[in-house]
C-alpha cells in the first residue's frame, strides 16, 4: 500500500506516487518545477526507494511528466541516473511526456539514446491525459 | 524601434531563488509580447539555464554578491546575456570555452547533446560539473552561444531565432 511518506514535496516540486494494484505499474506523477540547485539529492534517495519496491512487486515504474512546467538541466542528470539505477534492478522504466509541448518533446525524445533491446526503458508520448 | 523590440536589463542578486523569479518574469514578459508558449518557455529555459551557471561558478568572495541579466530583440530574434563575476584560477571558465569549442565540433546541437547525454551518464556521480546546461540551451534553443571573458567578469550569450 502506498502511503503519505510516498510523496515528495521539496520546493516546487511534488512528485505523486500512485498504484491501483500491487501488481499495476507504480506511476510517479510529476508537476510543478524542478528547479533545485541539487536535485539529485533528494530525487536519489526517492527513487531508490520506489524502484526497491517495484522490483519487490515486479512492476514498471511509470514517469509521467506531462503536468511538469519545468525542469532543469542538474534534473535531467538525475533521470538519466533514474534511467541506469532501474536497468541495473531490472526494472522496467516508462517515461511518459506531452509531446505537444515542444520542450517536453525536445527533452524526452532525446533520452531515446539511453534505449536498449532489452526493453526495459520505454518512452511514451501521449496527448497529455492519464 | 520597432513595434516588438524589448530591452530588459537587470542586477541579480546571486540566491539561487532568484533564478525561477527571474525564469517566471521573463517568461511572463515573453507571453505579454508573442502568442507562441513554446518559444516563451524557451526563452525562460535559456535564462535558467544561464543564470543558474552564474550563480554555480561566479566568484562570490568579494563585491556586491550582484551579477547582471540582460535579454533583448526584436520580432523574430532574441538574445540572452548573463554576466558575472569570476575569480582568475577558476577553472569553470576554462571548462566554460571548452565546452563551446566541443559544441563546434558537431554538425547539429542535437548531435552534441545526445553524445552528452552518454557523457553525463558515463561519468562518476557526485564528480562536479556535467556542462549539460550549456548544450542544452544550444539543443533544445536551437541557437548560437558565444563567450566573452574580461578581465575579472565573464560573459556568456545566446542568440535565437524566435
Amino acid at each position: 500500500m502506498l502511503s503519505a511518506d510516498d510523496r515528495l514535496s521539496a520546493g516546487d516540486l511534488t512528485i505523486e506516487a500512485v498504484q491501483a494494484t500491487p501488481s499495476s505499474p507504480l506511476g510517479l506523477l510529476w508537476s510543478g518545477k524542478s528547479n533545485d540547485r541539487h536535485p539529485g539529492k533528494i530525487l536519489g534517495p526517492y527513487f531508490a526507494k520506489m524502484l526497491d519496491r517495484a522490483g519487490a512487486q515486479r512492476v514498471p515504474i511509470e514517469l509521467h511528466f506531462e503536468t511538469l512546467d519545468y525542469l532543469n538541466s542538474s534534473t535531467i542528470t538525475a533521470i538519466i541516473q533514474v534511467i541506469q539505477d532501474a536497468r541495473a534492478k531490472a526494472v522496467k522504466l516508462v517515461i511518459v511526456f506531452d509531446p505537444a509541448r515542444r520542450w517536453q518533446k525536445l527533452s524526452f525524445d532525446a533520452l531515446k539514446v539511453f534505449a536498449r533491446d532489452d526493453g526495459l526503458m520505454e518512452l511514451r508520448p501521449t496527448n497529455g491525459e492519464r | 524601434m520597432t513595434d516588438f523590440a524589448f530591452n530588459i536589463d537587470v542586477p541579480v542578486r546571486s540566491e539561487w531563488s532568484n533564478v525561477d523569479l527571474l525564469i517566471t518574469s521573463v517568461e511572463n514578459c515573453f507571453a505579454a509580447m508573442f502568442a507562441d508558449i513554446d518559444g516563451c518557455h524557451t526563452i525562460a529555459m535559456v535564462t535558467g539555464e544561464l543564470l543558474e551557471n552564474a550563480i554555480k561558478y561566479g566568484d562570490w568572495t568579494r563585491g556586491h554578491r550582484v551579477f547582471r541579466l540582460h535579454v533583448s530583440g526584436r520580432d523574430k530574434e532574441a538574445t540572452v546575456s548573463v554576466e558575472n563575476p569570476i575569480s582568475p584560477d577558476n577553472k569553470a571558465i576554462e571548462d566554460l570555452f571548452a565546452t563551446l569549442r566541443w559544441l563546434d565540433g558537431f554538425a547539429s546541437p542535437d548531435e552534441a547533446y545526445r553524445a552528452r547525454l552518454l557523457e553525463v551518464a558515463n561519468a562518476p556521480r557526485g564528480g562536479g560539473m556535467s556542462k549539460l546546461g550549456l548544450v542544452r540551451i544550444a539543443y533544445e534553443a536551437n541557437c548560437r552561444l558565444r563567450a566573452e571573458k574580461e578581465h575579472d567578469a565573464v560573459r556568456v550569450t545566446a542568440q535565437l531565432i524566435l
